[in-house]
C-alpha cells in the first residue's frame, strides 16, 4: 500500500535516533502500518483492546509510583518498580504531548519474567495502537503484556 | 529506442538539477532577512544575520538559554520574554506556555525566528552562562546503573557556579545518534575546585546522552557542556534542614555539602537517602566523612528491601522521615529525585508541619 507523505515523514522520525538512541522501530523492516496491524491482530485474537492494555499498564504504573523506586506488590503473583531520570520525552506523532522519562518494570514473582514500559509506551499504545518495532528496547510484545496484565 | 530513453532520462535529470539549483538560489535570496537587531533587557543590542531561531542566534552570541532538546521544541525549557517583534504565537509553542505566560509575552526561543528587530528580556544571570570544552578525567561506577563522570575544564579553564545548579552536557553525533543533543545533569563537585565538574548520571536504556556517556565516552575524550543553570540552592537562613533524595538525586547535595564544609556552615542537616537494596547505596564513605567534617550533619540511608544484614532504616524513605521527624515547622525541606518521590516527600513534610513555601526541590521531570 502506498503511504502518504505524512506517514512517510512520521516513519522517518520513528526510525531515526532523534528522540531515542534506538529509535522506535528497532530492526523491524515492516512499515508502521504493518507493525500496527499485526499487533492489533494479536490483540484481536486475544480479545483484548489496545486501550484496555494501556489502561492496565497505567494502573500498574500508578501503583508502582507509590513505592518511590522500590519494588511494590501488585498482587500475589506480581510486583512492580519504577525508575525515573531527569527530563521529558515527546511523542513522535505530530501533536503536543511529552512524558516523564519513567520506566515501569512488572515482574512475575513465580517465574521471574519481567516486562517493562515507559510512560510514552502507554501513550503510544492508548492513542496510536503502536507497540514499537521488533528489536527496539522499549518494544512491548502484545501477547506477553496481555498475559502479564490480565 | 534505448538511446532515446537514455537521452530522455538525461534531459529530465538535467531539468531536475536545474530546478533544484534555482530553489537553492531563491532560498538564499528570498530568505535573506539581512541584519536584525536583538535588544536585550533594553540595554544591550546584538546585531545578527536574520533567518535563524532566536535560541540559535543567542547561542551564536554566546548567550545560552536553558534547552534540553537542542531546539526541537520538545522540552519547553527555552522560554524567553519577547515583548516586541516575535510575531504571533505558534501552535508548536502553545502546549508549553500557560495563559499567564502567553499574556506576559513569553515565547519558546527555539521556535521564534529572527526575521526583524526583536526586543527580549532575560534574567541577568544568563549572561554568566558559558560553554566549556572539557576532558573526561575519570569514570567511576557507583551502582550497576549510576556512574560518576569527572570532567576537567579546558577552555575556559574554570567555572563559577552555585552548589545545587546543573550543567547541560552535549552528546555529540555518534554511532547511535545522528544529531547533537544536550541533556541536563546536576553538578556533584566542589564549587571551590573551579577546574572540575563532576556529574552523577543514571543510565537510561535508549537514552541518547546516557548511552553516549556509558557506552562510548572514555577517559581522555573531549566533550562540551554549558551552564551553570538552576535555582536549586541553599537558602541564606539558619533554619534546620531536612534533605531527601534517591538515585542520581544525590548529586546536588554532594556539591552543597562541599560548600558547607568550605564555608564552615553549622546548619543542622538530616539527609535521608533512599535505595532499593544495600548495594544501590553509594558514596557512603564520603557521607561518613562529611559527618565528621560537619558536626551538625547526619546521613540516614534508608533501604527499602535489605538483601543482606542491615542495621539502618528500612522501608520507604518518606516513611523513615515520618517515623523519625517530629514538628518540623521551623525547618526547610530540600528534595531531589523523581516526580513521584518529590510529590510523596512534599506530602510527608507538610503533614509534619512544614509549609510548602519552605520546601525547595529539583524535580527530574
Amino acid at each position: 500500500m502506498k503511504e502518504s507523505p505524512d506517514i512517510k515523514k512520521l516513519e522517518g522520525i520513528l526510525r531515526s535516533s532523534k528522540l531515542s538512541s534506538s529509535g522506535f522501530m528497532g530492526s523491524d523492516r515492516r512499515s508502521l502500518g504493518e507493525i500496527i496491524d499485526a499487533d492489533l491482530a494479536v490483540l484481536s485474537e486475544l480479545g483484548c483492546p489496545a486501550k484496555d492494555i494501556a489502561s492496565k499498564m497505567q494502573d500498574v504504573t500508578n501503583k508502582a509510583t507509590e513505592a518511590l523506586g522500590n519494588w511494590i506488590k501488585i498482587d500475589d503473583s506480581r510486583q512492580a518498580m519504577i525508575t525515573e531520570v531527569k527530563g521529558r520525552i515527546p511523542c513522535p506523532w505530530p501533536h503536543a504531548s511529552n512524558f516523564a522519562k519513567r520506566v515501569t518494570i512488572l515482574r512475575d514473582t513465580a517465574t521471574g519474567d519481567e516486562i517493562k514500559w515507559s510512560d510514552l509506551n502507554i501513550h503510544l499504545i492508548a492513542e496510536h495502537n503502536f507497540f514499537e518495532g521488533k528489536g527496539c528496547y522499549f518494544r512491548v510484545e502484545p501477547a506477553k503484556i496481555a498475559a502479564m496484565l490480565f | 529506442m534505448i538511446q532515446t530513453l537514455l537521452i530522455s532520462v538525461l534531459i529530465m535529470s538535467a531539468i531536475s538539477a536545474g530546478l533544484a539549483a534555482v530553489l537553492v538560489v531563491a532560498e538564499f535570496f528570498l530568505r535573506n532577512y539581512g541584519e536584525c537587531k536583538i535588544t536585550i533587557n533594553g540595554e544591550k543590542d546584538l546585531v545578527i544575520d536574520g533567518g535563524g531561531s532566536l535560541l540559535a542566534s543567542l547561542v551564536e552570541q554566546k548567550i545560552f538559554i536553558p534547552s534540553a532538546c537542542g531546539g526541537r521544541g520538545t522540552c519547553g525549557l527555552c522560554k524567553v520574554k519577547v515583548p516586541d517583534g516575535a510575531g504571533s504565537l505558534l501552535p508548536t509553542e502553545e502546549p508549553y506556555l500557560d495563559k499567564k505566560e502567553i499574556a506576559g509575552n513569553m515565547r519558546l526561543s527555539c521556535q521564534v525566528k529572527v526575521r526583524n528587530d526583536l526586543k527580549i528580556e532575560i534574567p541577568e544571570e544568563l549572561f554568566n552562562i558559558k560553554e566549556y570544552s572539557c576532558s573526561c578525567e575519570e569514570i567511576r561506577d557507583l551502582t550497576h546503573d549510576i556512574k560518576l563522570f569527572r570532567f576537567k575544564l579546558i577552555e575556559p579553564p574554570d567555572i563559577k557556579f552555585t552548589p545545587g545548579q546543573y550543567m547541560q552536557l552535549l552528546a555529540p553525533i555518534y554511532e547511535k545518534s545522528k544529531e547533537e543533543v544536550y541533556r541536563a545533569y546536576s553538578i556533584a563537585s566542589d564549587s571551590a575546585q573551579k577546574d572540575i565538574i563532576d556529574l552523577i548520571i543514571r543510565f537510561v536504556p535508549g537514552g541518547i546522552c546516557t548511552t553516549y556517556c556509558f557506552e562510548y565516552l572514555n577517559v581522555g575524550d573531549k566533550v562540551k557542556m554549558n551552564g551553570a543553570y538552576g535555582e536549586f540552592r541553599l537558602s541564606e537562613t539558619d533554619a534546620d534542614m531536612l534533605w531527601i533524595a534517591g538515585g542520581s538525586g544525590m548529586a546536588p547535595f554532594v556539591s552543597i555539602l562541599h560548600y558547607m564544609k568550605n564555608t564552615g556552615n553549622k546548619r543542622k542537616v538530616t539527609y535521608y537517602f533512599g535505595a532499593n537494596k544495600v548495594k544501590e547505596l553509594f558514596l557512603l564513605d564520603e557521607m561518613r566523612q562529611f559527618e565528621k567534617d560537619l558536626p551538625n550533619f547526619r546521613f540516614v540511608p534508608v533501604v527499602y528491601e535489605p538483601e543482606e544484614e542491615w542495621n539502618g532504616e528500612t522501608g520507604l524513605v518518606t516513611k523513615a522521615v515520618g517515623r523519625n521527624e517530629k514538628n518540623i515547622a521551623d525547618c526547610e525541606g530540600y528534595l531531589c529525585g523523581s516526580g513521584g518521590m518529590i510529590d510523596a516527600s512534599i506530602e510527608v513534610l507538610k503533614k509534619l508541619g512544614l509549609d510548602e513555601d519552605k520546601i525547595y526541590y529539583d524535580k527530574f521531570a
